[in-house]
């Protein structure tokens, strides 16, 4: 049967963009080496498994997997447990993800977050800040160099984007007007608090700025938002004052659902994703998370259900 | 075109040593088949595109582990209809769909009518006939391809051609 599909000409051209973008980015593994890992991996694992034959290796088998991974964890991500869309940055590039599941790669760009109201999202490129639909198509776009931690706030009205560029806090209009310096900053994401006021950090210490009057402002208290801390091997995630989630490894990321009941925290130790809810209790887990999203998955944001 | 056996072998082995050349003939020689096989399972140009995007993105992960004396296609094609299976089951699921791309493609009206059915069939049949009758693989490839036992394949193929035939009496 002859036949061509529609739309597979200006399908293919968009698509050959994408691959040969993360073709051109991928690292080629060098010839020794593709022959030594599978050397080096059989040997662990002829080791692995005559350990396990032991009963103390049995014991330390069952606490590896108990240790490391939330335990009947889903293969894929299914759905999301609340409303709202994700963005996850990987290798890959930027994905959008829908709460069914379903997922929409929007191109090659790096830190993003959604507009106050999910309409837009703020995405970085090499020396570039993006602004794009959530179908991917580029709103408008701004050179600078080396942005980084792009932040939106304001009303569905009126919107302001703060981010970093070469060592300076900028602030522009979300419509891509009135980009200016604010002062130095240490590359760490800044943050909008209520009343149009940006807290950044100066490397010294925490700064507020105020968008509106532009001037330096009192660094009001910091909302009470969830956060990880690190010891001993193992990560937690504390939220309200109370450890809700702990495991092994290094925790990158926790992000909450827009209706702020869930969780999502990012265990890149486990390759997985695990959504927490506090009240009542439960834990979601998700496995493969680089198989799905590439290397270095990353969740940027998750916001408002549909615009 | 896809290429020969021995082109296919050669585009992989060059495109694993960094030659963007060559993993562009894989891309090209392989996009039509991905793209048509998934818009015949899912008839949603949209999520054709995603899905056979999705697969070559897939590619360039596997690619540094990609055995080179297996086939390329088979391989791609596997990723493709089980994605586009996986998908169409789940928009049939969504208590409320958007409309499917209706656009048709350029052809004579019965080839028109008889896409239109194909893409009307369960998932599970229409991927069987795309790879049976589109892609041209056999029973036995089809079988390995979707990790289904053959007599599967073979009543999944009977059913689907029977539903068509009903459909376009």
């Amino acid at each position: 049967m002859r036949f061509v599909a529609p739309g597979e000409r200006e399908a293919e051209e968009r698509a050959w963009v994408v691959a040969r973008a993360a073709y051109e980015e991928r690292e080629p593994v060098t010839w020794p080496r593709r022959h030594w890992q599978p050397l080096v991996a059989l040997a662990v694992i002829a080791a692995f498994v005559a350990a396990a034959l032991s009963p103390p290796g049995r014991s330390v088998v069952r606490s590896l997997r108990e240790a490391v991974g939330v335990k009947e964890a889903e293969p894929a991500l299914f759905s999301l447990p609340a409303r709202g869309r994700l963005l996850v940055t990987s290798r890959d590039g930027l994905w959008l993800v829908r709460a069914d599941g379903s997922k929409r790669r929007l191109g090659h760009y790096g830190d993003a977050s959604f507009s106050p109201h999910g309409l837009y999202v703020a995405a970085t490129r090499a020396n570039q800040l993006v602004v794009l639909d959530p179908k991917g198509e580029v709103r408008w776009t701004l050179a600078r160099p080396a942005p980084r931690f792009p932040t939106w706030t304001g009303t569905r009205a009126d919107t302001r984007l703060a981010y970093l560029s070469r060592g300076r806090l900028r602030i522009v209009a979300g419509d891509g007007t009135g980009d200016y310096a604010v002062g130095p900053a240490a590359p760490v994401p800044p943050a909008w608090r209520p009343g149009r006021v940006v807290v950044y950090s100066n490397g010294r210490g925490a700064v507020a700025y105020d968008a509106s009057a532009h001037r330096r402002t009192v660094v009001p208290p910091a909302a009470a938002e969830p956060s990880i801390r690190r010891r001993a091997g193992q990560s937690e995630v504390v939220a309200g004052d109370r450890v809700v989630f702990r495991g092994t490894g290094v925790f990158d990321r926790v992000v909450a659902s827009p209706d702020g009941r869930w969780l999502l925290v990012s265990w890149p130790t486990a390759n997985q994703w695990v959504f927490v809810r506090t009240k009542p209790r439960k834990i979601v887990g998700v496995a493969r998370i680089t198989q799905q999203f590439g290397r270095g998955a990353r969740v940027e944001d998750w916001c408002c259900a549909v615009p | 075109m896809a290429g020969t056996g021995r082109d296919e072998r050669a585009w992989v082995r060059r495109a694993q040593a960094g030659s963007a050349s060559d993993f562009e003939a894989l891309f090209r020689a392989h996009w039509g088949p991905a793209y048509r096989a998934a818009y015949l399972v899912v008839r949603d140009t949209a999520a054709a595109e995603d899905i056979a995007q999705e697969a070559f993105l897939a590619a360039v992960r596997a690619l540094d582990r990609f055995d080179r004396r297996r086939p390329f296609g088979p391989w791609l094609h596997r990723i493709v209809l089980n994605r586009a299976i996986d998908w169409a089951r789940a928009w049939a699921l969504r208590p409320e769909g958007e409309a499917v791309d209706a656009a048709a493609p350029e052809r004579p009206e019965r080839d028109d009518e008889l896409l239109r059915e194909l893409g009307r069939l369960s998932p599970e049949h229409g991927a069987v006939i795309v790879l049976r009758y589109l892609l041209d693989y056999t029973p036995g490839e089809i079988a390995e391809l979707l990790e289904l036992p053959r007599g599967t394949v073979n009543s999944r193929l009977r059913r689907g051609l029977d539903a068509l035939k009903e459909r376009l009496e």
